[in-house]
């Protein structure tokens, strides 16, 4: 078999021609640093294809009118980075209202309120939870190469229209700016729904969506824990580095992981017993992963690129749930804006072995 | 695993050169990363990118930032701040244009100086210094094959639709091999 041919490519760029591959059919955003070059790249690329592609007056247009395609069946694909995203919220709450599956990138920027342009891991909390309005997920890919956003865009279209739910891909700045060595995907067969709406006023949003009518709430509220229930059994997905013997293990995602692979090696290589778990999603957490470190570990350290640690308090959920005898210590180290340096990951290891930092939960 | 700073003001071609060196090694199947300056820096005039690729198709670059890097390439004086991400025992590639030959470096480095605006001048490429600079890594390093970077050179003017620079740009490529012999 030939070998595919490795070209360099810049995340975002990347993003954009794996969501055509992975069938997507219709993009609506708006441009914003760092995720613009995607919109600019879909821009030429998707009437290329036969897709269509409309720069928006707007953020909060944009996810109109993806929810709008999504609602006729279409594939539909959208992007933003942190400001932006905030304010697409309330259509991401109307669109698990109307169970329509559509995909979302965010790459995101350090800072809060208009942010800076630095890379960084600070919208975690709201992308994993609901950040609009009501109670709904979107699951949340968080890559930590430019093939695995390739790899995680390919497949979130599939995803999202299985289980008629927003997938979310957590990208950071510096991975949609810097060029990896990737391969492409073959294009994929664009196959639409059995559903949708499509113009002739016969099906309708209760047809759509049978969860739609709230006044069957109670009815349905099986139905709506059981989409969810599914997910976080079937999404499980992490890579776990050393951590059968590990006193300690660090957890990060994105560029911070890679970051952690080398600081494992490194301390490992001084003889300290150190692990590491890289959720590939993080919704669904990646509890399966926790379930197999070493039953004895003391301690787990949550790596972030935030200022007042975010991912950690899934940490120290999933450290109750999978070691409930024991009371592990959840340690974080927040740095802030950027990506960590592997010396910046081994200080703060050692300055918890020393006792110099308190754990957080 | 190899690691390469490239520095220098933009318009320089810091960020081309890093690239073809990335380039380089992708197209010899090997997990290569390119990571620009970016944001605030990029908007006022310094320039750099880190380039990282694995010595085997199998190597993963794990952290994709400036670590300890086994080669700066130093377009000016400012650029010589990224020796504080460098191994001591780094090789400095100095552009003695714009670098006094008096310049502090550290003891351990070995330092390889060429003008490369002079080269670039010389090859009738003025634009043309990252390329000399690149010339001079592939040869001085022997990380690649010259006729395969030549060839690779082209390939990746003329698919950016620069095609007619390629000869230009090998000229330059040249030079700067043959100025560290």
């Amino acid at each position: 078999m030939q070998m595919a041919k490795k070209i360099m490519m810049k995340g975002n760029v990347a993003a954009a021609e794996a969501a055509i591959r992975g069938g997507a059919e219709f993009f609506a955003g708006y441009p914003i640093t760092p995720s613009t070059e995607t919109l600019e790249t879909l821009s030429f690329r998707m009437p290329e294809e036969g897709r269509v592609f409309i720069q928006a007056e707007n953020e909060i247009a944009s996810i109109n009118m993806v929810l709008g395609a999504a609602a006729c069946g279409a594939r539909a694909f959208t992007t933003s980075s942190g400001p932006g995203m905030a304010l697409k919220q309330e259509g991401f709450s109307y669109a698990a209202r109307m169970e329509l599956p559509y995909v979302v990138m965010n790459v995101q920027r350090w800072g809060v309120g208009l942010g800076m342009l630095d890379s960084g891991q600070v919208d975690y909390l709201r992308d994993t939870r609901a950040g609009g309005n009501g109670d709904y997920r979107h699951i949340v890919y968080a890559p930590d190469s430019v093939q695995e956003l390739v790899d995680d865009l390919y497949e979130a279209f599939d995803v999202s229209q299985k289980y008629r739910m927003g997938v979310l891909i957590l990208s950071e700045g510096y991975l949609g700016q810097m060029m990896e060595a990737v391969e492409l995907p073959p294009f994929k067969e664009i196959r639409r729904p059995d559903w949708g709406l499509d113009g002739t006023g016969e099906v309708g949003l209760k047809q759509l969506c049978p969860t739609y009518n709230m006044a069957l709430a109670h009815e349905l509220l099986p139905v709506r824990q059981e989409r969810i229930n599914r997910v976080c059994r079937e999404m499980q997905r992490w890579e776990s580095v050393e951590t059968e013997d590990a006193d300690y293990v660090l957890v990060a995602f994105g560029l911070p992981a890679r970051v952690c692979v080398d600081a494992v090696r490194r301390l490992r290589e001084e003889g300290c017993k150190v692990g590491l778990i890289r959720p590939k999603l993080v919704f669904p957490f990646p509890y399966d992963a926790f379930h197999r470190v070493n039953p004895n570990v003391r301690g787990f350290i949550s790596v972030e690129t935030n200022d007042l640690g975010q991912m950690v308090q899934d940490v120290a959920l999933a450290a109750k749930r999978e070691l409930p005898q024991r009371n592990v210590p959840v340690y974080c180290y927040t740095h802030s804006a950027g990506v960590p340096r592997v010396q910046d990951v081994v200080r703060y290891y050692r300055s918890v072995l020393d006792g110099a930092v308190k754990e957080v939960y | 695993m190899k690691e390469i700073i490239f520095a220098g003001f933009g318009g320089q071609g810091v960020l081309t050169g890093g690239l073809l060196i990335a380039e380089l090694a992708a197209r010899t199947q090997r997990n290569a990363v390119w990571m620009p300056a970016y944001g605030p820096t990029m908007r006022g005039g310094k320039a750099n990118c880190v380039v990282k690729f694995g010595q085997t198709p199998e190597e993963r670059i794990g952290s994709p930032v400036m670590e300890e890097a086994d080669v700066l390439v130093a377009m000016n004086v400012p650029a010589l701040d990224y020796l504080e991400y460098c191994r001591k025992d780094c090789t400095i590639f100095v552009n003695a244009h714009t670098v006094p030959a008096d310049q502090q470096l550290p003891e351990q480095a070995v330092v390889v100086r060429l003008d490369c605006a002079e080269l670039a001048q010389k090859a009738e490429n003025p634009k043309g210094e990252s390329l000399v600079m690149v010339g001079a890594i592939v040869r001085r390093l022997g990380w690649f094959d010259e006729d395969f970077a030549r060839s690779a050179i082209t390939d990746y003017f003329t698919g950016k639709g620069k095609g007619k620079y390629a000869a230009a740009n090998v000229r330059a490529f040249d030079l700067g091999c043959q100025e560290v012999k």
